[in-house]
Formats: C-alpha cells, sequence, structure tokens
C-alpha cells in the first residue's frame, strides 16, 4: 500500500504530486466547477444541498439548448472563478417570445412540454421578447408563487457552463 | 553561483519592498474593499449579541455611510424598500435584529472601479445572507457607490441589480435583509 501511494523514489512522488495538484486545479478551474445547490427552486431534480459540476467547455462550440441546466453568474464576466452562481434551466432561446398562462410556458405561442416540472404551477407571466442574445431561465420548482421565484432573461455572457450531473 | 544568489535575494528584497509598499500605501480598491469587508461584518451579528454590542453594532454600520446616502432594495419575494440617511440605516440594522435571532452577511466578487477624479467610486459584488429563521440562502447582485468625503470612502448610494430580468423596466418587487 505503502509502495502504491508514495512509490519507491521519493522524486517520483513529488513529480506525481505535483502533477496531480495540477491537474486538478486546471481541471476544477478551467473545465468543470465544483457547486453545491442551495435552495429549493431546481427541485425535484436537483436536491438542496446536493453536490454538482458545471462544465465551463460545454459552449464554445454551439449555443445553449433548450433544456439545459446551466450555471448563471451574478457577478460581472470579469470575475474569472464567481463564488456564487444561479442553477437555472434554460426554456427560452434568443429572439423567441416566453410567456406563463396558468403555469403553462408558451414559446412564440406554442406550449412547450416540460416532463421535468413535477408540482404543478399557475404562474401568469406576460409574453416577453428575448434578445438576439438573451435566454429565458427558470428553475423547476414553480410551486411556489412566481414573486418568491428567481427567473427570467439572462444574456450569453452571464451563462457559464452546463451542469453535468 | 553567487551572482544567482544574489539575484535571487535581491528578486526576494523587491517583492517584500512592493508588499511593504503596498500595506503602507494601500490603493483606493483596497481600501474600499476592506471598508465593504467590515460593513458586511458590522451588518451581521450572532444570536447571542448583548444588547449594548446591538446598538453600537447598528450605530457603527452607519459610519459607512455618507449622511445623505439613499439605498434602494428589491429582491425577490420581499416588498421594495429605500432607505435615506444615516438614522435609518441605523434603524434598518436594529430592526433586523429584531426580525431574526442571527444573520450572516458576506460580499463575494466584489469589483471596485474608480473612476478618473479618483474621488468616487463603485463596487459591483453579490451579496450572500443567511438568516437563522431563513432556510433559504438569498443571493443577491448589487451595486454600491462610493465617494471619498473628508479622506474617508463613505457609502453614498445602494441599488440591488436584477441578474434576471423579466421586463424591460421592472417597478420594485421586493426589498432586503436589512430592515424588512
Amino acid at each position: 500500500m505503502r509502495i502504491v501511494l508514495f512509490g519507491r523514489n521519493w522524486k517520483f512522488t513529488l513529480a506525481r504530486l505535483a502533477v496531480l495538484v495540477v491537474a486538478c486545479f486546471v481541471i476544477f478551474r478551467f473545465v468543470v466547477l465544483p457547486i453545491r445547490v442551495e435552495g429549493i427552486s431546481m427541485l425535484p431534480t436537483y436536491q438542496n444541498g446536493s453536490v454538482n459540476f458545471v462544465n465551463r467547455l460545454a459552449y464554445p462550440w454551439h449555443s445553449p439548448q433548450r433544456g439545459d441546466v446551466v450555471g448563471i453568474r451574478l457577478s460581472d464576466p470579469s470575475i474569472m472563478w464567481p463564488s456564487v452562481m444561479y442553477l437555472k434551466r434554460i426554456i427560452g432561446l434568443p429572439g423567441e417570445t416566453v410567456a406563463f398562462v396558468d403555469g403553462a410556458v408558451l414559446i412564440n405561442g406554442k406550449v412547450l412540454d416540460e416532463p421535468y416540472e413535477k408540482y404543478g404551477c399557475d404562474w401568469n407571466i406576460p409574453q416577453v421578447k428575448l434578445d438576439p442574445d438573451q435566454y429565458f431561465v427558470v428553475g423547476d420548482n414553480r410551486s411556489m408563487p412566481s414573486q418568491y421565484h428567481e427567473f427570467g432573461r439572462v444574456p450569453r455572457d452571464h451563462i457559464i457552463g452546463k451542469a453535468v450531473l | 553561483m553567487k551572482i544567482v544568489l544574489r539575484v535571487v535575494l535581491l528578486a526576494a528584497l523587491i517583492a517584500v519592498g512592493v508588499w511593504l509598499w503596498t500595506i503602507i500605501f494601500p490603493s483606493p480598491q483596497k481600501i474600499i474593499r476592506q471598508r465593504l469587508e467590515a460593513v458586511a461584518r458590522r451588518a451581521s451579528f450572532a444570536a447571542d449579541e448583548g444588547t449594548l454590542a446591538r446598538m453600537a453594532n447598528a450605530q457603527s454600520l452607519a459610519d459607512y455611510f455618507s449622511t445623505n446616502v439613499e439605498v434602494n432594495l428589491d429582491v425577490p419575494g420581499r416588498d421594495g424598500h429605500t432607505i435615506l440617511g444615516r438614522d435609518e440605516i441605523t434603524q434598518a440594522a436594529l430592526a433586523s435584529r429584531s426580525a431574526t435571532s442571527s444573520l450572516s452577511i458576506k460580499f463575494l466578487d466584489v469589483d471596485v472601479t474608480v473612476g478618473p477624479d479618483k474621488r468616487s467610486a463603485t463596487a459591483d459584488l453579490t451579496v450572500e445572507a443567511r438568516a437563522s429563521d431563513d432556510l433559504d440562502l438569498i443571493v443577491q447582485e448589487m451595486k454600491f457607490t462610493l465617494q471619498n468625503i473628508g479622506g474617508q470612502w463613505l457609502i453614498t448610494r445602494v441599488e440591488t441589480i436584477r441578474t434576471l430580468s423579466i421586463l424591460d423596466f421592472e417597478p420594485a418587487r421586493a426589498a432586503f435583509i436589512v430592515g424588512s
């Protein structure tokens, strides 16, 4: 066991340790951000206190898609590693109109099928037209009144990446 | 070898010198960050805070704001709230201590921009607040405007920023942790 962990040569062990530290730093800073989910707005998909990762490399080659759960920064995009972020689901894409009628989501006037929304919803939100760089995001748990739920339009540069789990 | 040692020593000396310089003559950004950290500490309180400490901390919180400060708070799920002047800051701090037994406030991801006149600045940050009675963590993007008045950076304006907007212009639809 000792040999597996530390090796026979302390120089190689140190080198392996250094590579491991650098790899962890790069992976958990630039590739996947570890996060802990706080709150109930993404129930039942994500439980309060659960651990997840946000893939920062999810969208360099293609745009965020409807249904993706994404991490959204609250801070200025100049902050490289934000301490907190929203975890929300994309339901509206750039240029579309989004509305809630008796809890049903209407995208360009058509009802959106949302199998992830389990608790029911009675929201009524007037139609919103999204700009060319805007997405509409909302949590999966819409059982509370809409004024208690953080949702709405978000510019593309505030989307950090896609939830991995 | 001697030359290498001398170069290393010189580099270390320069690094220590620069570090000391920033300690003795901190930049406005650093001063503002320190003051904002102090504001967060003063706004927070523990369940076992005594009556005298409660008054003193509420009073000292107001010292970080200008006399004509305007605080506009708009947090989802709460009534919109405006606080005007230092007295109302103190009252709001005391009211928050009556409303909940403990409150932890942190200012995260602080981005300070000092104006070209070096007398004004803005700080964009994320407030993270957790009240003992509230299961949910409250996070809110906020903008602080500060001015250098009498050699001190004082907060003259605080406003909430809606990260996720529904309409182009939203009337105040909520409030804040302190005071409501």
